[in-house]
């Protein structure tokens, strides 16, 4: 139960992303929301996977300044950390030449020596950056506690490796500076901060001190009274103190009764005046009771909570709502006549009464939403990249891609098992890396791999496409940084390092190709993954699965076929090879040989020839009109509008709406003369927006268009904005010039529209014939001309 | 200085009734008013009767700047909380503002608390007290011309300055959860004064008090830092304490300690981050002052208030010699202590971060760098003469290990019966009191006084551990060649 019970002040492990390592936290705060969720107020601690590049080399110089006590860790120390390094450029030029020769020593943690490899690297997750920014994250993502402590130099780090959960920093970072800084003060040396140490006193030397300047005695232990003579004593001042209360008047008013009188003539001030009163009559009780009872009568001895009427209580209750503790402004709107002594003290003793504990219980109220700590139940839930064990056979073995280079895809990647109790995909999905159970628990915790070895963490990590690969595999075993260029191939310890030498040897853009941000794939198919694709029944569907890659394949049932089939085959040939039939000619001859009209080898049929060009059908309408051609044969496309001219257009006051593209390739079959008696046949696609255009604009025929672009092209006018070519049913914008296609922008383009065959819709179209149906696809506006019954599309504007 | 067995250390306390009415503004955690609580308890607990009670003498500027500049001296003496504006340049250069706000009376509280310190040491030097007490001293921030964590003016180094007058060596000894930075920086430098800091360190006030921080100069291996982690308990801080103070004492041999008591190092503290209740706390104080040295008490941090006097009160009764009742005697703050109106406080079950393991790596480095001491004697495990100081407990020993232990312990130990016998009558801190007296056998000073705590003033559980650590011990020390 205390496991799951959350402190402020915790250090704790916080999920945001069920697919990325845990955060680590420190619980600052916990406070109940309206809703009556908990929230957590966080203080970050940062891995070192989280760092940027160059700070993370900061650090490892800096740990290596602490381990050595050399003069140059010294420097480096404080080059380091007091230089702020927003970018690479930075962290280069912080690093002193001097220093040029530190930069290749391997950089390790102190305390490393005598770990192995595999230990150091499992101490760079172990390793936090303190940072003092602060998050508020729901309660429920808390995912387990750790510790983290700041690394001393007296522990090695095994005695972290060793602990569960352990985590230390050294450096604090700022996330908004990139700065990494020691979060340590500073003991000055110099006559400005030591004193200056008294000497010995000589011998005979008088010490100018005299104890009685110094002090006021105001009790001494040396009294010769018994400690009940005290106490009686006491009581008699109390009870001198109670009957003067009894005489004075105004004393009388707030203590109505005996009781009470007796209670104030109680309180430590009597007792002090008391103590005050033996002592000053020389520790003799009779001077003393004497000195109690004056000839002016009975000594009465207030403090601050008897001397306050019940109206300046009341004021001072009324003031603190106002002004809180601000004493001094109580004083001077309040009670001017009361000193700041008196206003202090008086609030001290009203902390001991009722009403402030009536007040304090409502604040404690108040308070309710602040929580000290809370429970979080272990989280059961599975984590989805959790491989379930019935769809782990598609999701190890072979996704419609065979072998695609999986470095064996039935390990762990990172301990290399075989078999574990569950499974989790990691890394990115093509890559189709797995880890066992504790692999993937540690590297949830700890943000990194166990084994530095086999892959580069970071290259897996599609999350981490900003960071280089080494720097997470960082003490795997290194893989130079090799410089790209050609005839060049020198190799560096560091990106970094090869960054610069690029950018100094080969030229500032040289750095680019260094970087890789993301591993780019492709599906190779072997041989033998088509040969399965041909065997295999449970592949026979190709169609089905280019549509729904997602869809799992038996493997085995797969493999079972592939060797039934491979053995059939190599029994009657390979079932699925194309027969060879001959020319069509020959298939023609055969076909009418089998339908007994012997064809003969001169004779040819006028249905076998091909029509002449001249005589082939001219179509009525063409959708996509070839743009005139230039005089050297190029083809002149519209010019298409710059953004400025386009704006200059738009400034004319004519079309008061602004036009979309769409909206005049839609509806303009409609009133296009010479086609009009088929309207009702060739209605387009509705518009969203119908009628927008004031004036339906006619399409041109492709004389017209000739002419338009002709004139254009003379006077260097734009074509009007109605003239396109278009592709697809979608309209691009082409220009003559440089040929490059200008994208419309997203605001300008259609709006998304799909068919949606009903089931009549699709009733019908099994009613058409093949051509019917290719040409209703050829030209989608068009209705078809099935039979009369063509039920209304369904047409379905997306947003 | 010759004592009785179990007498009373003639001590010194000194408290200017004003001091609670000290006020540094509205949401500040230091609270003067925390003084007063606990000259209320001692009062009602009738441990003031038993005490030299002194109304300090305001420090004047003189005194101050025995240490501080004088600048900033005069600019403390000069501002006030309606001519703030006038010195923005000046709280910008000595740190006057946030922390250290400009408070009523600011002047004369920094008078009050550092007359009490220096007064204190006076005494100490004049040899009229061997404790004093100050606990609206242990300013321990403040540096020389600079304000820092609440502190203005550091009466401690003057304090300590006025002891060098007649002590050669001076141990300065700070259980404040925070580091005591402005003492340690003022003697950063010189051989006389060690300052020995235990401290919460990483990422915590004032961020000094790293291990390596060992001094500079001539004062190099004269600064002792240990850094400690969340969640110090009972257990552990003597665990750390007790070693390291005795080594320091050997190596060191001062002739006058002073200890500052921070209580913010207590569990609960509005700031602090260690699980110590009052006895941990005070069970500090009990053992600097088993060394017999002249010894000067301060307070310092603390901001738990009820806490804080509950402490301050255990730890007069512990200087005084005297068992204090748990049930808390009824005084003007009463209520303060509810629901429980207890003195002593249970820790609470927070997780502490200091493994054994840590506290000894660092013990040994410091162990290491006190080796380096030109004082410090080659040897440390010594046959030590058992006769001296026996004799007279030697009877009342064979008693008490009758009872306590079984017959086969008692004869796996009779060969060390003369170890054991010193502190018997104590039932308890045996392992202490050997390892204390070794420095003292050099020092004919000391050898007049064993120990003088009252056994019954232990905690029983705290005499169970010191037992078991001492059989420990003494297992490792079985063989002297006892003559």
């Amino acid at each position: 139960m205390a496991a799951n019970m959350y402190r402020v002040g915790d250090c704790v492990y916080f999920e945001t992303s069920s697919t990325s390592p845990y955060q680590i936290r420190r619980i600052e705060e916990l406070n109940k929301t309206t809703s009556g969720n908990v929230e957590a107020k966080v203080l970050c601690f940062y891995r070192r996977r989280d760092l940027p590049n160059p700070l993370i080399q900061l650090a490892d110089k800096h740990q290596m300044a602490q381990s050595e006590d050399s003069p140059v860790a010294m420097k480096l120390k404080k080059i380091c950390l007091k230089t702020p390094v927003g970018e690479e450029q930075a962290a280069q030029a912080v690093l002193d030449p001097a220093l040029a020769a530190m930069e290749e020593e391997s950089t390790e943690l102190p305390g490393t020596d005598g770990l192995a490899p595999k230990q150091r690297h499992q101490a760079k997750h172990r390793e936090l950056f303190l940072s003092r920014h602060v998050e508020t994250l729901p309660a429920t993502h808390i995912r387990g506690k750790c510790t983290v402590t700041l690394l001393n130099e007296t522990e090695s780090l095994l005695s972290y490796l060793n602990k569960d959960d352990a985590f230390f920093y050294c450096l604090v970072f700022d996330p908004s500076q990139k700065t990494l800084l020691a979060d340590k003060g500073e003991i000055r040396v110099g006559s400005r901060y030591q004193t200056e140490v008294t000497n010995l006193l000589k011998e005979g030397e008088e010490d100018p001190r005299i104890s009685e300047e110094l002090e006021t005695l105001v009790w001494t232990p040396e009294h010769g009274l018994t400690d009940r003579q005290i106490d009686q004593f006491l009581v008699v001042s109390r009870s001198v103190g109670t009957f003067a209360r009894a005489l004075d008047c105004s004393s009388s008013v707030k203590q109505p009764s005996l009781h009470m009188s007796a209670a104030a003539a109680s309180r430590d001030i009597t007792l002090f005046h008391a103590m005050d009163t033996l002592h000053k009559s020389g520790y003799s009780i009779e001077s003393a009771l004497s000195s109690l009872v004056p000839a002016s009568g009975p000594v009465l001895c207030r403090d601050e909570m008897e001397e306050w009427s019940a109206s300046e209580a009341n004021l001072f209750e009324e003031a603190l709502d106002k002004y809180g503790k601000d004493f001094a402004d109580i004083r001077q709107d309040f009670l001017p006549w009361k000193t700041l002594k008196n206003l202090v003290e008086y609030y001290y003793m009203w902390k001991t009464t009722d009403r402030y504990v009536q007040q304090k219980r409502v604040k404690a109220v108040e308070a309710e939403s602040k929580l000290k700590q809370v429970y979080i139940p272990n989280y059961n839930k599975p984590n989805p990249a959790l491989i379930t064990n019935n769809s782990s056979g598609s999701k190890s073995g072979v996704l419609n891609g065979g072998t695609n280079g999986t470095p064996a895809p039935q390990l762990c990647a990172s301990c290399q098992v075989t078999s574990s109790n569950q499974w989790y995909s990691w890394g990115p999905q093509h890559l189709q890396y797995r880890l066992c159970g504790t692999c993937w628990q540690y590297w949830k915790k700890y943000g990194g791999l166990k084994t530095a070895g086999v892959f580069s963490e970071s290259e897996a990590e599609t999350t981490k496409s900003v960071r280089e690969p080494d720097e997470t595999a960082l003490s795997a075993p290194h893989r130079p940084h090799r410089c790209a260029v050609l005839n060049c191939a020198k190799e560096f310890k560091l990106r970094a390092h090869l960054a610069r030498h690029v950018a100094t040897a080969h030229g500032g853009e040289g750095a680019r190709p260094v970087m890789k941000t993301r591993a780019a794939f492709y599906l190779r198919a072997s041989p033998y993954t088509r040969l399965a694709r041909r065997l295999s029944r449970t592949l026979r569907r190709p169609k089905h699965y280019a549509r729904s890659p997602f869809s799992p394949i038996n493997l085995t049932l797969l493999k079972n076929d592939c060797t039934a089939g491979a053995e059939a085959g190599s029994a009657s040939g390979a079932a699925g090879a194309a027969r060879v039939r001959g020319p069509v000619g020959a298939v023609a001859a055969r076909l009418a040989a089998a339908r007994g009209v012997p064809l003969s080898r001169s004779a040819t049929h006028e249905w076998l020839l091909l029509t002449p060009k001249d005589r082939m059908p001219v179509p009525d309408h063409v959708a996509f009109p070839k743009p005139p051609k230039a005089p050297d044969g190029s083809l002149l496309y519209e010019r298409v509008l710059s953004r400025g001219e386009l704006e200059a257009r738009r400034a004319e006051p004519a079309p008061p709406l602004k036009r979309r593209a769409y909206d005049d390739i839609n509806g303009l079959d409609t009133t296009t003369p010479g086609v009009g008696e088929r309207s009702r046949e060739t209605l387009a696609p509705p518009a969203k927006r119908p009628n927008k255009h004031p004036a339906p604009m006619q399409r041109p025929s492709r004389e017209q268009y000739a002419a338009m672009c002709a004139r254009a092209q003379a006077t260097g006018q734009p074509l009007p904005p109605h003239v396109f070519a278009h592709v697809n049913g979608k309209p691009t914008n082409i220009t003559g010039r440089g040929g490059r296609r200008h994208v419309i922008s997203w605001m300008d383009a259609p709006d998304d529209l799909y068919f949606r065959a009903t089931d009549a819709a699709k009733a019908a179209r099994r009613a058409l014939s093949g051509g019917e149906v290719r040409r209703g696809a050829r030209a989608p506006w068009r209705a078809v001309r099935a039979g009369g019954k063509a039920p209304p599309l369904q047409l379905v504007i997306l947003d | 200085m010759s004592m009785q067995p179990h007498s009373k250390k003639r001590v010194c306390y000194y408290y200017d009734s004003d001091i609670g009415n000290y006020y540094y503004g509205q949401g500040h955690p230091m609270k003067p008013h925390r003084i007063r609580m606990t000259h209320n308890l001692l009062l009602n607990y009738g441990l003031y009767r038993k005490m030299e009670i002194y109304r300090p003498h305001k420090a004047t500027a003189d005194e101050m700047t025995k240490f501080h500049s004088d600048d900033y001296i005069r600019f403390l003496r000069s501002i006030r909380p309606d001519n703030v504006s006038e010195y923005n340049k000046q709280m910008q250069r000595f740190n006057v503002g946030e922390d250290c706000p400009v408070f009523d009376g600011l002047y004369e509280f920094c008078q009050l608390s550092a007359g009490g310190s220096v007064a204190a040491a006076v005494k100490l030097n004049k040899q009229a007290s061997e404790i004093c007490i100050n606990w609206g001293g242990g300013l321990h921030h403040a540096k020389k011309s600079e304000a820092s964590g609440f502190c203005y003016v550091n009466d401690i180094v003057l304090g300590i300055l006025e002891l060098l007058k007649y002590h050669q060596r001076v141990l300065y000894i700070d259980i404040d959860v925070h580091h005591g930075d402005g003492v340690e920086e003022a003697f950063y430098t010189t051989d006389r004064v060690m300052t020995v800091s235990f401290h919460k360190y990483g990422e915590y006030f004032p961020g000094t008090g790293d291990l390596r921080d060992i001094g500079a100069g001539k004062g190099k291996y004269y600064a002792v830092n240990i850094p400690l982690r969340d969640g110090m308990d009972d257990e552990s801080y003597e665990s750390i304490f007790v070693p390291i103070i005795s080594k320091v004492m050997e190596t060191f041999q001062p002739s006058a300690v002073v200890l500052q008591c921070g209580a913010d190092s207590l569990t609960g503290d509005r700031l602090g981050c260690f699980n110590l209740t009052v006895r941990g706390h005070g069970r500090c104080v009990e053992l600097v002052k088993r060394f017999g040295l002249p010894f000067l008490l301060v307070g310092g941090g603390g901001y738990t208030i009820r806490n804080v006097s509950r402490c301050w009160t255990y730890e007069t009764s512990v200087a005084l010699g005297v068992e204090i009742a748990n049930e808390l005697p009824y005084n003007d703050y009463f209520e303060y202590f509810g629901p429980d109106f207890k003195l002593h406080i249970s820790p609470s079950n927070m997780s502490n971060q200091n493994t054994p393991e840590y506290l000894e790596k660092i013990k040994n480095r410091l162990f290491e760098n006190l080796r380096m001491l030109p004082h410090a004697p080659g040897v440390q495990v010594q046959a030590i003469p058992e006769d001296a100081v026996n004799d007279e407990s030697d009877d009342e020993d064979k008693i008490d290990k009758d009872e306590r232990l079984p017959q086969s312990d008692k004869d796996k130990r009779i060969a060390n019966d003369g170890e054991l016998s010193d502190s018997e009558d104590e039932g308890d801190g045996r392992r202490d009191n050997r390892a204390y007296r070794a420095p003292q056998r050099k020092r004919p000073r000391l050898d007049k006084e064993p120990l003088q705590i009252k056994d019954d003033l232990k905690p029983d559980d705290m005499k169970d551990d010191v037992k078991n650590v001492s059989n420990a011990e003494e297992s490792k020390k079985d063989m002297p060649p006892n003559p």
